[in-house]
């Protein structure tokens, strides 16, 4: 099995290097996307959290480390984690964020565009390195299906402070409608 | 800027390690992945949404990736709670954990006392330009105490309709019971 995976859940790690002189607009643009259900990732399914990261040069630590290291580009992470297998999501991640993928990708070295089907998915796999160790805590649960447990949850809660004291030929019924099959 | 949406918390960390640990990190990757009690200490770190460790060695650029000084260590995290207690559990309860992967990295102080390990997480953090959550009111035990709400009372539902009302009454305060730590 892909150390990418666990239970249903996958952990997509794409790094893709900057333009030249594009890093200051890159940021720009990620920091003022619109954030919670307006967010592009919003609209590709399955997505549980999912991040853009400006890398843009690695961090010099000293205490021995003798050489001082620098990219010679400077660096976009993208990592999400979601329901099911990559192409399928890949290509989610090509129809649903479109135009704001290409906002996004477009200050990359070598992005395609999302119009281009096989090329945008070719380049993310091109782009895209392996978890050495993926840990979900809840790796068998979908994105609809959390929402649908937090709903029952809740609806189960309310439920069974409003049934205290029914007799039992009424809790059965008013259960049955509340949670109709 | 985003490194927080609803309760969840991203943490990104990218640190240079030593030659050591291109022999070292596969071992604790690889016990981490098959030996069971690993992930489980991981679970009872019960704020945890989805972490990963990748062994970045070249930096994907379209070709080979480019190859630097060093290989680097990338950590990203999803979790509740706040940053700081994040980082004191990971200090409390998995400390032999912490050394074991930062243990080759260059500048790892050790994951006791706390602070010089907070310090060095966040001198090399890098803050999230976009964060997405899907569920930003839920924590991780909300959500796996959920699964197990649902479960139980898709259970009882399925059998709702064969039940006379008293055994009905009986099935469905022993539900209640099963969960009642996780409502």
């Amino acid at each position: 099995m892909s150390r990418n995976v666990s239970g249903q859940a996958y952990a997509l790690t794409v790094l893709t290097p900057i333009l030249d002189g594009h890093v200051e607009r890159l940021t720009a643009h990620l920091d003022a996307l619109p954030e919670g259900a307006d967010s592009p990732l919003a609209r590709v399914p399955g997505t549980h959290l999912g991040r853009w990261v400006v890398i843009d040069q690695v961090k010099y630590q000293a205490h021995g480390q003798r050489h001082r290291d620098a990219l010679s580009a400077s660096r976009l992470l993208f990592t999400s984690n979601f329901d099911g297998t990559l192409e399928p999501y890949l290509e989610r991640l090509r129809t649903c964020l479109a135009e704001d993928a290409d906002a996004i990708w477009g200050h990359c070295r070598g992005y395609p565009g999302h119009e281009d089907r096989a090329g945008f998915a070719r380049w993310l796999r091109a782009h895209e390195l392996e978890a050495a160790l993926f840990f979900a805590a809840y790796g068998d649960r979908t994105v609809e299906q959390v929402h649908a447990d937090l709903d029952k949850r809740t609806r189960l809660i309310e439920f069974a402070l409003e049934a205290q004291g029914l007799e039992p030929a009424d809790l059965k019924q008013r259960f049955l409608d509340r949670f109709p099959a | 800027m985003a490194n927080v949406e609803g309760r969840a918390t991203a943490i990104t960390v990218l640190t240079p390690y030593k030659p050591a640990g291109r022999l070292l990190l596969p071992i604790v990757f690889w016990i981490g992945r098959n030996v069971t009690a690993t992930l489980r200490k991981l679970q009872m770190l019960s704020f945890i949404h989805y972490a990963r460790w990748v062994m970045v060695k070249r930096f994907p650029d379209g070709g080979a990736g480019e190859l630097l000084h060093y290989p680097y260590l990338m950590f990203e995290s999803n979790f509740n709670d706040s940053w700081d207690q994040y980082i004191d559990a990971f200090s409390e309860v998995v400390p032999e954990r912490m050394k074991g992967i930062w243990g080759t990295s260059y500048g790892f102080p050790g994951p006791i006392p706390v602070e010089p390990f907070k310090d060095y997480i966040r001198a090399n953090e890098y803050v999230a330009n976009h964060y997405w959550n899907a569920y930003p009111e839920a924590t991780t035990t909300e959500i796996i105490s959920a699964a197990k709400v649902a479960a139980a009372l898709d259970e009882l539902r399925a059998r709702a309709p064969a039940l006379d009302p008293a055994a009905f009454k009986v099935a469905y305060e022993d539900m209640l019971t099963s969960i009642q730590h996780d409502l």
